[in-house]
């Protein structure tokens, strides 16, 4: 095609000028288009892989899989807490344009929803944007599988199964073994210098920390460690797709094995029913805990989707403190109980067992008359622990004198916190001198010395003696031990790995007087105190130990009467604390019911029960009644002396009240 | 039997002579173009035709038919109309200012009976026009240096300053370039470009500080330094940057594209396509449309060239001018070598009223082609009759 436009036209200036710049633009446009082509060349071929990976992090997202919580088990390998599946239905806030439309629509299919609009609205608020608000969890599976039916029409709205832990035992573990409950922010701010992994799974809503006993102490053992589910995120966060290769598995926490046994937890709860107090049972050859209650106990599964603030409410007012563990954190007069400690200092200083004192129920002593609950006549030491004769300890403590006996009294544990792996123990109180001259130095700097009136009361277990159920069952499972000063073992094993026990120290005790201690124990059972209430009835199985009956104190009431009458919370701490068999001991109990009333009537028999089920447990034990011939135990004589026992015989124990205020009462 | 100039004039005043000069490979570059940017629009789309592809595809047909149409009017035709359809873009944009409609604060559009367009998009082309009319009557020493250049200075200022008022930055600085570059063309002393860039280099900091509005100067800003706020201002060219980077040698494939499907990739179907194009098809897509591009401009120009008349010369450059200028600034701001102005990418962006400007400027072009032996009188009047 011939173009003959520059040859034949009229070249004139204008046009020549025009065909110099439009050759101009031509380049400038050319070089214009290379030089971009080139930058795409830079970034799409120099930089490419350093884009691409901005791509898949952009694409790419992980969201966390909360690991399962590791499960906690008795000694034999019950599940005491577990996981269990709970279906539920959440709302994903950020995907959501009109967040009450929404919830009026999952109340067509959900009405119980209506009722908590208001905790659910107000926990979208507390919640960061990204993570999803439970609108209603532990769906029935009719309620989930209508749900499922209609969630995918509801724009935001996720019914899926979550794991939610579960004490299988309700009440019976729920101060030992804790619960765990919805983190809060102090325990946000207690989490000092976590991992981000770590960050995202604490703010995690299906997340739960333990808040008291074992799951509060290994807390971070059970949690495990969360994994990550890979998926494709559009710009605004929304899920589009799953990438199952990329997921990263959680790693389950570990699971615990407690030295409980479920059983005999489960005993000593029942035996204690609506009542008041805390049972400790102990291995006297391992020093492991079998059994460790606090009664009245609560249900901690109420506490892990979060308690109501009525339910709370009626377990913080009641007067029988639910919420307490008696067993560790509350601390009460250990009465009688303790005139073994001063039996057994007054032995290891040269007291002579066979020493005399009368008693004739009153004891003119230091300007005030000291009362015992009976008259028991003439008594020496042995005599003297069957039948907890006051007046006799109130001489025999002060032959001693505080210091030696508050000694003794610890080296069997009495006053000490013990490494159990929970935290929460009270020490309570051994007094003597020093300590006195320490508690009161600012106190009350003109009562810092120890008066001689102070010992009579120390000597049978009353004025400032302080102590819990824990290390009185510590103080007679090394009587009954009699070698080794054992200390209490809760937990067999994390993850597997058995818990190092350190090897027992030596008791610093002549075994000679600990036999006499021992001895005079098991006649308290066979024609003591106890004697009506604490046989096992299990052939020639027998228990040995001590009743006491601690007096209460209250800031306003004041003393109340002795023993189970009058207003509750002014009468008398029951005590018993035993071992059985007494004569090859295996296990070693204290037996608190607070405002119980008599330590005989009371705790002994609950010990009774208690023990029973142990010894009936135990393979050797098992052995023993098993080869009993029925016949041995016909003609076997009665015991010959049952009147001496710790309930006085007409039911109103008429004691004469000390002319002091500051007498005290125990048996 | 060929065209040419030694034809007889009645015969190439015939349609079917006419339709046989209209550069019909040009028309299919253009086709394919826009047929790759409906492609992408298919893509980004999710697949789908709805929203965009299928009514971009035929808006194109509307618009390619509209262009063959406007390549067989006269030329006297667009030079009678030359300075009417100036005058009333002018007063059209006046009338913006007046009436128009606020949208995404800027008030740009102006509605008649429900429907709404931008007056601006018409100044484009009437700028082109008028100037080309303007140096079609004007020698080539006035057009060099001289007094009268103070006309297509106020041609070329007047709109500039209504568009920037309303504000829209982007529209303003492409009339200005359009109306400089027809100037440039005509013959504007290499001496006064010069002092003009010099001139520039210091008013626009001066513009950045007293005249801009603030949500400009913040896009100049962020383009600066994009990725002091990755998830503010700077998240378009960041993203835009990833999406093209990620995209390799080969791109990730048709639909595939994460930064685009994702929707990480903002106005992807507008402004930012180039970055859709170059994700999923890779760098061999995007040079293949750089080139298309290239092409599409150098024969414009050549087209341009062919013309015996100043003014066909100078319109069908001037327009091709609009039509490179729209590439270059796009191109550069999908790269981030340029700020975000909102310029779309011509024909391969989703827009109806843009490809309607870039189709009636082609439109001038083809006609100018196939009225190459047309001679205009140097003193055109509307009163003058058509021979």
């Amino acid at each position: 095609m011939a173009e003959p436009s520059l040859v034949f036209t009229d070249v004139n200036e204008r046009q020549g000028m025009f065909t110099r710049r439009v050759f101009l633009m031509g380049g400038f446009v050319a070089f214009g288009m290379f030089a971009l082509t080139g930058r795409l060349a830079h970034l799409q071929i120099l930089q490419g892989s350093k884009y691409s990976k901005l791509a898949a992090a952009n694409q790419f997202n992980f969201r966390l899989i909360p690991p399962p919580r590791g499960n906690i088990y008795d000694r034999n390998g019950k599940l005491i807490a577990g996981n269990r599946p709970s279906f539920r239905v959440m709302i994903e806030t950020n995907e959501v344009k009109n967040i009450d439309d929404t919830l009026d629509e999952v109340s067509y299919v959900l009405p119980q929803t209506l009722s908590s609009r208001r905790r659910i609205l107000r926990d979208i608020n507390q919640n960061q944007r990204s993570v999803p608000t439970v609108i209603a969890s532990d769906l029935s599976w009719e309620d989930f599988s209508h749900v499922s039916l209609y969630a995918n029409d509801i724009p935001g709205i996720v019914a899926d199964m979550d794991e939610v832990r579960a004490y299988y035992y309700g009440g019976a573990f729920s101060h030992v073994v804790g619960y765990v409950s919805k983190i809060s922010q102090r325990d946000l701010t207690d989490e000092t210098g976590v991992s981000q992994t770590d960050f995202n799974l604490l703010h995690h809503p299906s997340f739960r920390i333990g808040k008291q006993g074992i799951e509060k102490a290994f807390d971070k053992d059970l949690r495990g460690t969360p994994g990550g589910r890979k998926v494709e995120v559009d710009s605004r966060g929304k899920v589009v797709a799953d990438d199952e290769e990329g997921n990263i598995a959680p790693v389950p926490g570990k699971d615990i094995v407690l030295t409980l046994d479920a059983d005999i937890q489960s005993r000593a709860v029942e035996v204690f029913g609506q009542e008041s107090g805390s049972a400790v049972m102990m291995d006297v050859r391992t020093g492991e805990v079998l059994c460790m209650t606090s009664s009245p106990g609560f249900d901690p599964n109420l506490f892990v989707s979060g308690i109501s603030s009525k339910a709370y409410k009626l377990l913080a007012d009641y007067d029988h403190i639910p919420l307490l563990d008696k067993a560790l954190s509350s601390t009460f007069p250990p009465g009688s109980t303790f005139k073994t400690m001063v039996a057994l200092a007054a032995l290891e200083n040269g007291y002579d067992p066979n020493t005399i004192h009368v008693c004739n129920r009153h004891w003119p002593w230091g300007g005030r008359v000291w009362g015992c609950d009976d008259a028991h006549g003439a008594l020496n030491l042995h005599q003297a622990i069957v039948t907890s004769c006051d007046i006799y300890f109130y001489q025999c403590a002060l032959s001693v004198g505080p210091d030696k006996i508050a000694a003794m009294a610890r080296k069997f544990g009495l006053g000490d916190i013990f490494d159990i792996g929970i935290s929460g123990q009270k020490a309570g109180i051994v007094p003597d001198s020093a300590w006195k001259k320490k508690y009161f130095a600012k106190r009350n700097p003109a009562n810092t010395k120890w008066f001689p009136g102070e010992t009579p009361s120390m000597g049978i277990g009353q004025g400032y003696t302080n102590l819990n159920p824990l290390q009185l069952c510590v103080m007679v499972a090394r009587l009954a031990n009699g070698r080794k000063a054992l200390t209490p073992q809760l937990v067999k094993s994390v993850g597997g790995v058995d818990r190092v026990v350190k090897e027992f120290p030596d008791l610093p005790a002549d075994p000679a007087h600990i036999d006499f201690v021992r001895a005079a124990m098991a006649d308290v059972v066979t024609s003591g105190t106890a004697a009506r209430t604490g046989k096992l009835d299990l052939g020639p199985i027998m228990m040995a130990g001590k009743t006491g009956t601690a007096q209460a104190y209250d800031y306003k009431g004041g003393r109340g009467a002795h023993g189970a009458v009058g207003d509750w919370k002014l009468r008398d701490h029951a005590w018993f604390v035993a071992f059985a068999p007494a004569d090859a001991p295996r296990f070693a109990m204290s037996v608190l019911v607070q405002h119980g009333g008599f330590g005989a009537a009371s705790a002994a028999p609950k010990a009774r029960e208690i023990m029973r089920l142990a010894l009936l447990k135990d393979p050797e034990t098992q052995k023993r009644i098993v080869s009993i011939n029925p016949a041995d135990l016909v003609d076997k004589p009665l015991p010959a002396d049952t009147s001496t026992d710790g309930i006085p015989p007409n039911g109103n124990p008429d004691v004469v009240p000390s002319p002091a205020a500051t007498g005290h009462k125990s048996v | 039997m060929v065209d040419s100039a030694l034809s007889r004039p009645g015969q190439r005043e015939r349609y079917d002579s006419k339709l046989a000069q209209i550069d019909w490979v040009f028309v299919g570059l253009l086709a394919t173009l826009t047929g790759i940017g409906i492609l992408l629009l298919y893509s980004v789309g999710g697949m789908k035709w709805e929203p965009w592809a299928f009514k971009q595809l035929v808006t194109f047909c509307a618009c390619m038919a509209f262009m063959l149409l406007l390549a067989l009017v006269d030329l006297r035709v667009w030079l009678m109309g030359a300075y009417w359809f100036y005058g009333a873009s002018l007063l059209l944009l006046v009338a913006v200012e007046a009436v128009g409609d606020v949208r995404m604060g800027a008030q740009r559009w102006l509605s008649v009976g429900g429907f709404g367009f931008q007056p601006s998009e018409f100044m484009k082309l009437a700028i082109v026009l008028a100037l080309a009319r303007f140096y079609h009557e004007c020698s080539a020493k006035d057009a060099n240096w001289s007094w009268k250049l103070l006309i297509p200075a106020a041609m070329i200022g007047v709109p500039a300053v209504l568009v920037m008022h309303q504000p829209d930055l982007g529209t303003a600085v492409l009339i200005s370039l359009t109306g400089l570059a027809v100037m440039i063309l005509a013959g504007l002393n290499w001496k006064v470009i010069a002092a003009g860039a010099a001139a520039a280099a210091v008013a626009i900091p001066l513009a950045f500080e007293f005249v801009l509005h603030e949500y400009q100067r913040q896009r100049i800003l962020t383009f600066l330094n994009p990725e002091e706020d990755p998830s503010g201002s700077g998240y378009h060219i960041l993203q835009s940057k990833i999406a093209m980077g990620s995209g390799g040698l080969l791109g990730k494939g048709l639909g595939l594209g994460s930064q685009s499907q994702l929707n990480f990739l903002p106005e992807k179907h507008t402004d930012f396509i180039m970055a859709a194009v170059c994700e999923e098809l890779g760098f061999a897509g995007g040079f293949m449309i750089f080139l298309l591009y290239g092409a599409i401009i150098l024969m414009a120009l050549r087209m341009a060239s062919l013309s015996h008349s100043h003014f066909g010369r100078l319109a069908a450059a001037g327009a091709t001018a609009t039509f490179a200028l729209y590439v270059l600034i796009n191109g550069a701001m999908v790269m981030g070598l340029f700020p975000v102005v909102g310029v779309p990418m011509p024909l391969v962006s989703y827009g109806g009223s843009a490809m309607l400007m870039v189709m009636t400027g082609f439109g001038l072009v083809l006609g100018v082609k196939v009225h190459r032996y047309q001679e205009l009188p140097r003193q055109a009047s509307i009163f003058q009759r058509f021979e």
